[in-house]
């Protein structure tokens, strides 16, 4: 059993990393802003639930999701599971390569990599379907393991592995798009 | 890519490779297994070099996705918890 008085001493150092998550769900400040208050104060009020040595962030996290999930997601009225088409494997890869020379290919692999900025990025993973998304956000950049993933969604493992592929896949057609219109990427660019 | 474009030196073709990707660069496999791996990458250089990319990528989506926290938003969060915990008492 957790001691609640020390509650904002043990959570607090989690509250960036959860804001981050945060505008990842929600899509804008203040919306993160409450998402997060409305996490730590839930939390707060359970905590003398919550077991003191065990994994506090993925218990936050969990909290977090839930709460996104039953608040924003109701709020949206957007469908709970989305299926995403089947991309190819290493499909940014093999669109940022040329035939010509393994160098050009590298430089070309540094100039997408480099070019693609902070927005693109954020918004690549902002246009995944919430069940690919919230499994992307919390393996990248939370680096969360596939069974914490598990754990905080209540998915079986295979489930997080397939969403994850399936997700990050799906992020990289986004960012070719990106590249493509950022004019990163040298015309007719394709791997055999 | 084919398997004819690489030597296969660890019972790894590219397809079974390419279907852990993942697993690999998330270190979501056991030793033996990511050997196994790391020898196929070792003697095939499409392989490696898709690999390698993908590394990459995986380090600059983590970077860029970070965000800062605005200004006064933590010691209002605080003041929150604070506020509860007084309200309790």
């Amino acid at each position: 059993m957790a001691d609640q008085a020390t509650f904002a001493d043990d959570a607090m150092q989690y509250s960036k990393q959860l804001y981050a998550a945060a505008m990842r769900m929600t899509r804008n400040p203040a919306d993160a802003e409450d998402l997060v208050q409305e996490t730590f104060l839930k939390a707060y009020r359970a905590y003398d639930s919550f077991t003191a040595g065990t994994n506090l962030k993925a218990w936050l996290y969990r909290i977090l999701t839930n709460t996104y999930i039953n608040k924003y997601r109701k709020a949206a009225r957007r469908p709970d599971e989305v299926d995403l088409g089947d991309v190819e494997d290493l499909y940014l890869y093999r669109r940022v390569g040329s035939e010509e020379s393994a160098e050009a290919s590298r430089t070309t692999e540094d100039r997408v990599l480099d070019g693609l900025v902070e927005a693109d990025i954020k918004k690549a993973v902002e246009s995944l379907p919430e069940n690919f998304r919230i499994p992307v956000l919390l393996a990248d950049l939370e680096g969360m393991s596939y069974q914490e993933i598990a754990d905080i969604l209540e998915i079986p493992i295979g489930t997080v592995m397939s969403r994850l592929h399936r997700g990050r896949k799906a992020m990289q057609k986004t960012l070719w798009e990106f590249a493509s219109k950022r004019g990163l990427l040298p015309e007719n660019a394709e791997r055999p | 890519m084919t398997d004819n474009d690489c030597v296969d030196t660890g019972g790894h073709n590219c397809d079974e490779a390419l279907e852990r990707l993942y697993e690999y660069l998330d270190e979501e496999m056991d030793e033996a297994t990511a050997d196994g791996i790391r020898s196929h990458l070792d003697g095939c250089t499409p392989c490696n070099s898709g690999f390698d990319f993908e590394r990459r990528l995986k380090v600059v989506v983590r970077q860029r996705l970070s965000e800062e926290v605005p200004d006064g938003f933590l010691t209002k969060l605080r003041k929150a918890l604070d506020d509860e915990a007084a309200h309790r008492r």
